[in-house]
């Protein structure tokens, strides 16, 4: 069995979070090159495992979507390597399946620049080990990732967002956050939301909420004739719906939504 | 010209005192079986302690040294002198307390504060208790406080000893824990009965003035149900070359609708390897409040744990923790949530200065039978320099979908916006970073009892010339 998912410091062994374990043969191999100053807007769907290297050039900028489609078992390593003033998106859709994904964003460069936005919907049987970690070197460089979604019937996630200013990433800022709703009693969520900091002049923040559906929002939706089914359903929609509708290509959006049952409209 | 802020490393002169140890008294360093029955025989240990012990050591040879955390390469267990017999019996008089302990203690402040402010004080050195003292009208009113050994030889304690003695920390938990089962000397026994509710303090310090020695008292206290506590842990060390280490153990048992506040100053000398076990079983709507200061040692583990055992079971941990120059801190605590209603507060704050490293580690876990429950950690740290390090990890386990679980960390320096905010209401820029950085600490310093309070304000000097940053 092969180790993925390293937390880059290790914890507490009994809680079972500094590492994944996947029996791997290969993974499928793709390198992806922006050139300096280039735009790139690429849409991976991903159902087997697989390992993708970026390297975004000075002033470049790459917007890289990856949707997991929920059907299969797989792994998937992402490294991505930042110049000067480098813009990296990276949206990333979980939409069910038993996935072990990990994102490691090195930002070497001058004002590099990364956001990460991530939605999940895990259900019956479903597990997600996410590990995104997002490495300071450059001096004003900023980070800033934000995962939610939705654990349903015995789903099993882990979350595991690291910020890591290294010495003389000066003037960095990098800032996570994680919203999860539980929606069902047989849920297990880990979050490990981890900052390492080893540079004076950074600013990093982290935040986390975990729980269930405020109730005075229920009975506000129920007192409209809303069942609490649909509450639910909406719920689930809403948390996807905002990633989704960042993925910035509208073949892509409506596939989802049909794949998702929404028919192809997202609102 | 703009003077750098100073923030001062902690003082520790006034702890940095030793008098020669006369080392016949020592048994050999090192932890074996003959090391292990000698000690059980020095202490007159009952036949199931000498056992306990032997299959602690046992569990100790067998288990892996933590694989996270600072590294404790620098330590050598061989070199360690595990017990040092005391040079007179414990005593409830300070006059009767040999004369260099008695002034070690002195000079802590130790009998100054038993006088003014608590109800009872035990004083370790060493291995062995040398003082403990209660109150006529607190030892009236039914709460026991004495050395755990004399209660483990008193027929009216001695079961309950035996039948809560490392329960809550099993020798199976770590491998420190396992050499505290086998080694462990000296600590206190409390037990406070149903519906007394104590208002002053108990204080128990711990004083280990010998050279490449171990210190493993066993604090087991017991709060029966309706009663109140606060007891105050101190300890310091003079400073070697050698390694020390402490491998103490604390067990609390908190009955219902009971309170139990747990305040420590921990300031052992910068060649100290502070490897403790804290934990308390938490009943139904009791609490306990752990206020926890960490500004010594070489090497700290310390995670105070909670487990919230009744429904409506309440948990606070508020901690300080400031590393300077060689020290690597790793401190925080752990709450698992095993009822339902129970809810917890952490509120940390830390601060890394001149090459220190502070790491903030946490664990909450809220199991599937604690339907709502709820659960909140804040914690915030502060570099003071590019030398320093500081690192943040959390970690939250939820398997019920009944609870609320909200986290928040900030690390970073002195905001420019806040400062900017306080000059727009009329402070001069030293005044206001001063007023940052002190409030900083206050947060914390606040929960302290009165007496240590103030003995955080002579730890921590914060000088402000000038600008931070």
């Amino acid at each position: 069995m092969a180790k993925l998912n390293i937390l880059p410091v290790p914890t507490f062994a009994r809680l079972g979070v500094n590492y994944a374990e996947r029996d791997i043969t290969a993974f499928g191999r793709k390198d992806i090159a922006v050139p300096d100053g280039a735009e790139q807007h690429i849409i991976q769907n991903i159902s087997s495992d697989s390992e993708t290297n970026v390297a975004v050039g000075s002033g470049a900028k790459l917007k890289l979507v990856q949707v997991f489609d929920g059907r299969t078992r797989c792994a998937a390593i992402l490294r991505t390597v930042l110049a000067d003033n480098a813009e990296f998106e990276l949206i990333q859709l979980y939409l069910g399946g038993d996935t072990v994904s990990e994102a490691v964003t090195e930002l070497n460069g001058y004002k590099a620049a990364f956001t990460a936005d991530i939605g999940y919907n895990i259900g019956n049987g479903g597990g997600l080990d996410l590990n995104i970690v997002s490495v300071h070197h450059g001096r004003r460089s900023t980070s800033d990732i934000t995962a939610g979604g939705v654990l349903r019937e015995n789903a099993v996630k882990t979350f595991k967002g690291t910020i890591d200013f290294k010495t003389g990433a000066a003037g960095a800022v990098g800032n996570e956050k994680e919203d999860v709703i539980l929606m069902s009693g047989d849920v297990c969520n880990k979050t490990v939301p981890v900052i390492l900091c080893a540079e004076e002049d950074v600013v990093g923040n982290h935040g986390a909420t975990i729980g269930r559906i405020d109730e005075s929002h229920i009975f506000y939706m129920k007192s409209r004739g809303i069942p609490e089914e649909k509450i639910y359903e909406l719920i689930t929609r809403s948390k996807l719906a905002r990633v989704i509708g960042k993925i910035g290509d509208e073949q892509e959006e409506k596939r989802i939504c049909s794949a998702l049952g929404w028919g192809d409209e997202l609102e | 010209m703009k003077e750098k802020t100073q923030v001062a490393d902690i003082n520790r002169s006034l702890y940095d005192f030793r008098y020669d140890e006369d080392e016949s008294s020592f048994l050999n360093s090192g932890i074996t079986p003959e090391i292990i029955r000698e000690i059980s025989a020095e202490k007159g240990d009952p036949e199931w302690m000498t056992e306990f012990r032997l299959h602690s050591l046992e569990i100790f040879g067998r288990m892996k040294m933590p694989e996270w955390g600072p590294s404790i390469e620098g330590l050598d267990l061989d070199n360690i002198v595990a017990y040092i017999r005391p040079k007179k019996r414990m005593q409830t008089d300070w006059s009767d307390v040999p004369d260099d302990v008695r002034e070690t203690f002195e000079k802590l402040g130790i009998p100054q504060a038993e006088r003014e402010s608590l109800a009872g004080v035990g004083a370790q050195y060493d291995s062995e208790l040398v003082y403990h003292n209660v109150r006529k009208e607190v030892a009236e009113s039914g709460v026991v406080y004495t050395d755990l050994e004399s209660a483990m030889h008193d027929d009216r304690y001695a079961e309950i000893i035996r039948s809560h003695f490392m329960k809550l920390v099993p020798p199976t938990d770590h491998k420190f824990a396992a050499l505290h089962g086998a080694v462990w000397s000296g600590g206190s026994f409390v037990y406070v009965p149903k519906g007394v509710k104590l208002e002053i303090p108990l204080q128990s310090y711990f004083r280990l003035n010998a050279r490449g020695a171990g210190q493993f008292e066993h604090t087991l206290i017991i709060v029966e149900d309706d009663a109140y506590l606060h007891f105050i842990e101190g300890c310091s060390a003079p400073k070697y070359y050698e390694a020390s280490l402490h491998a103490g153990c604390v067990e609390l048992y908190v009955g219902n609708n009971s309170t139990l506040r747990y305040s420590t100053i921990e300031n052992w000398s910068k060649n100290m390897y502070n490897l403790n076990t804290k934990r308390a079983a938490v009943g139904e709507n009791a609490k306990v409040e752990w206020v926890s200061g960490s500004f010594g040692s070489h090497i700290s583990y310390l995670y105070p744990m909670s487990i919230l055992n009744g429904r409506g079971a309440r948990a606070e941990f508020t901690g300080i923790t400031f590393a300077g120059e060689g020290q690597n801190l790793d401190t925080g605590a752990k709450i698992v949530h095993n009822a339902p209603d129970t809810s917890s507060y952490m509120n940390t704050r830390s601060i890394s200065k001149s090459g220190g490293i502070s790491t903030f580690r946490s664990s909450v876990v809220i199991n599937g039978n604690a339907v709502g429950s709820k659960s909140a950690v804040s914690c915030e740290s502060l570099m003071l320099d590019s030398k320093s390090r500081s690192d943040t990890i959390p970690t939250m386990v939820v398997k019920t979908d009944k609870a609320d679980v909200g986290h928040e960390a900030r690390i970073g320096r002195i905001s420019d916006e806040a400062v900017f905010y306080l000059m727009s209401r009329g402070l001069d820029e030293n005044s206001a970073k001063a007023l940052i950085v002190s409030g900083f600490a206050e947060n914390v310093s606040k929960e302290l009892p009165l007496e240590y309070a103030v003995e955080m304000n002579n730890l921590i000097n914060i000088e402000m010339k000038g600008s931070i940053g």
